[in-house]
């Protein structure tokens, strides 16, 4: 191993430590945790009492000599809407969190010129930093996707085929990349900011405004969320005449999407919420067919987690160990 | 001949407007114990950052151990050990940990080994469980000059290394950088408030006045160019009271 992948690696491992030894941190696990599994399981629960409500249905009908049967409503990885949309909101505390004390431990402890002046680049110091980083989160996101597998199969009664597990890995990839974007954020705002405190406060607002507001927002504006079942099914008008309708509404609707698409937690959300059967329209959908629907949604959070890496890149490598001088 | 340990040509630092070094030139050979005096903000922490790479001089050239501070920052990392003052290292980890970590940044081989050999080797074995949280300022500052040491480096600066120490501390950190230069051959660079202590380990002192170096001589010629002074105190309120 190169003596820089060794410094590297020690960083990674030190940052993975220092984030597990965290009560905070550990604290804010714990809660996301609990919440992930209490949705789960009320939602397998509900699952398999429908699942024997259609097994029922399927017997009497084969008993009473009908031939076609209703294929199943029931869709497995719809139960894990709630899994991702606390990760969708707690997740991005736990990563912004996680940043923040990336920088903030260092600052307490003074330990950042000690660091430097070891045969350390500001570079293996941000690589390390994220590469911890990125265990934690990975750590995380796996554990969460086993127990959901395992509440599944056990207490849901139906265990998932390989497409719908390979569907799951790609929702596990997008919250890694989802968290890593919190993550570079956080360490990124406080690493700007005099006192590191008030980098955890920034980092919050834009969180609310992100996670909370702006989907709101577009939420909001949208007719069609407005009523259970939807606005245009309520009054009888079917998929053709909606759009016919909406066309007239063209700059409105290219408003709301937008204040949607500025909300990088919006495409995290459509992207996982499309590989989990969540919403109606993409069942049975092929992978190239979710792909093509949602290549804008994966573009979208790749660019914005790779601004915030390569900005968190920058913010490191400029970061001093301490107030610089002036050259004469 | 062997490269000094430590060279300064030219040395000038500003954080603003007002210059913090000025124009300093100072060579310190291999195997000195150097203490480095000077009143609060004479500048003598400016000097010990860039020294140790931390911070590039605004005007200048620095060299230690033949390397020069900017030009070959990894090579002089290599061979310094540094114990800032406050120093706290990780909370959350134990000394043996701590020492492990920065054992195997500076790319020891055996990074254990090395802690523990380090911990023996300043008598401090019973500290290595423990978590740093846990500790008192000497045991801390013990901790610390572990975490310089660990790696074996040619030169140890140490920036006001008796800040927060009971005189029981003092007298150990004492004999510990006598041992260190004594025994490992380790040349220390000090930046110190305790003239007594200077006059009792250092080899040569250096004394800085409002960033200028007004004096560099050794211990010995040093006592006796001030025969009529009774100790390193009245040497240095002499020094410092004459006009740059």
């Amino acid at each position: 191993m190169s003596s820089s992948r060794s410094r590297v690696t020690t960083l990674a491992r030190h940052e993975y430590r220092a984030a597990v030894r965290s009560r905070a941190l550990v604290s804010l696990l714990l809660i996301l945790a609990v919440v992930t599994l209490v949705s789960i399981y009320i939602a397998a629960t509900a699952y398999r009492s429908a699942l024997a409500d259609y097994e029922a249905y399927v017997s009497a009908a084969q008993a009473g000599g009908v031939q076609l049967v209703a294929p199943s409503p029931l869709r497995l990885l719809s139960l894990l809407r709630g899994a991702i949309e606390y990760i969708e909101i707690i997740g991005a505390i736990i990563a912004i969190t996680l940043g923040y004390l990336t920088v903030s431990r260092e600052r307490a402890n003074r330990t950042l010129p000690l660091l430097r002046s070891r045969p350390v680049t500001t570079g293996e110091l941000a690589a390390g930093s994220a590469l911890g980083a990125l265990g934690i989160i990975s750590t995380l996101v796996v554990a969460t996707g086993a127990v959901a597998l395992l509440c599944l199969g056990i207490i849901g009664g139906s265990w998932a085929t390989p497409y719908e597990v390979f569907k799951m890995v790609l929702v596990g990839i997008a919250s890694v990349v989802y968290m890593f974007a919190f993550y570079s954020l956080g360490a990124l705002v406080t690493a700007r900011t005099k006192i590191a405190a008030n980098g955890l406060l920034i980092c919050l607002g834009i969180w609310l405004v992100v996670v909370l507001i702006l989907p709101q927002i577009g939420d909001t504006l949208d007719a069609d969320n407005q009523i259970p079942g939807g606005l245009f099914s309520a009054i009888g008008v079917d998929k053709a005449q909606e759009t016919e309708i909406l066309t007239h509404f063209g700059t409105y609707e290219f408003i709301r999407t937008g204040i949607e698409e500025l909300s990088f937690a919006k495409h995290y959300e459509r992207f996982a919420f499309a590989m989990s059967d969540v919403q109606d329209k993409y069942q049975g959908f092929t992978l190239s067919q979710l792909a093509r629907e949602k290549w804008h949604d994966i573009v979208w959070m790749f660019v914005y987690a790779s601004a915030l890496g390569f900005g968190l890149w920058r913010g490191f490598r400029r970061q001093p160990a301490i107030s610089q001088g002036v050259k004469s | 001949m062997a490269d000094p340990a430590v060279e300064m040509r030219g040395v000038s630092h500003r954080y603003t407007s007002d210059p913090v070094l000025r124009d300093i030139d100072l060579t310190i050979e291999q195997g000195e114990v150097f203490g480095f005096l000077g009143h609060n903000g004479a500048g003598k922490t400016t000097a010990v950052n860039i020294l140790t790479t931390l911070l590039v001089p605004s005007a200048g050239t620095a060299r230690v151990c033949g390397y020069d501070v900017v030009a070959d920052r990894r090579k002089v990392t290599e061979c310094i050990g540094y114990l800032p003052s406050d120093v706290r290292l990780y909370d959350h980890m134990t000394a043996t940990e701590n020492l492990e970590f920065f054992a195997k940044l500076s790319g020891v081989s055996d990074p254990r080994k090395a802690a523990a050999g380090t911990l023996d080797y300043l008598g401090s074995s019973d500290l290595g469980p423990l978590r740093m949280s846990t500790f008192s300022t000497g045991m801390r500052q013990r901790i610390g000059i572990a975490q310089a040491i660990v790696h074996q480096p040619r030169v140890l600066f140490l920036d006001e290394p008796t800040s927060g120490l009971d005189p029981t501390g003092v007298r150990q950190l004492r004999e510990t950088i006598s041992r260190l230069n004594g025994e490992l051959g380790m040349t220390v660079f000090m930046n110190t408030h305790l003239l007594s202590e200077v006059a009792r380990v250092c080899s040569t002192i250096g004394v800085l006045n409002h960033g200028e170096l007004i004096y560099k001589d050794s211990m010995a010629k040093t006592t006796e160019r001030f025969p009529n002074e009774a100790s390193l105190e009245d040497i240095y309120e002499r020094m410092e009271s004459r006009p740059a």
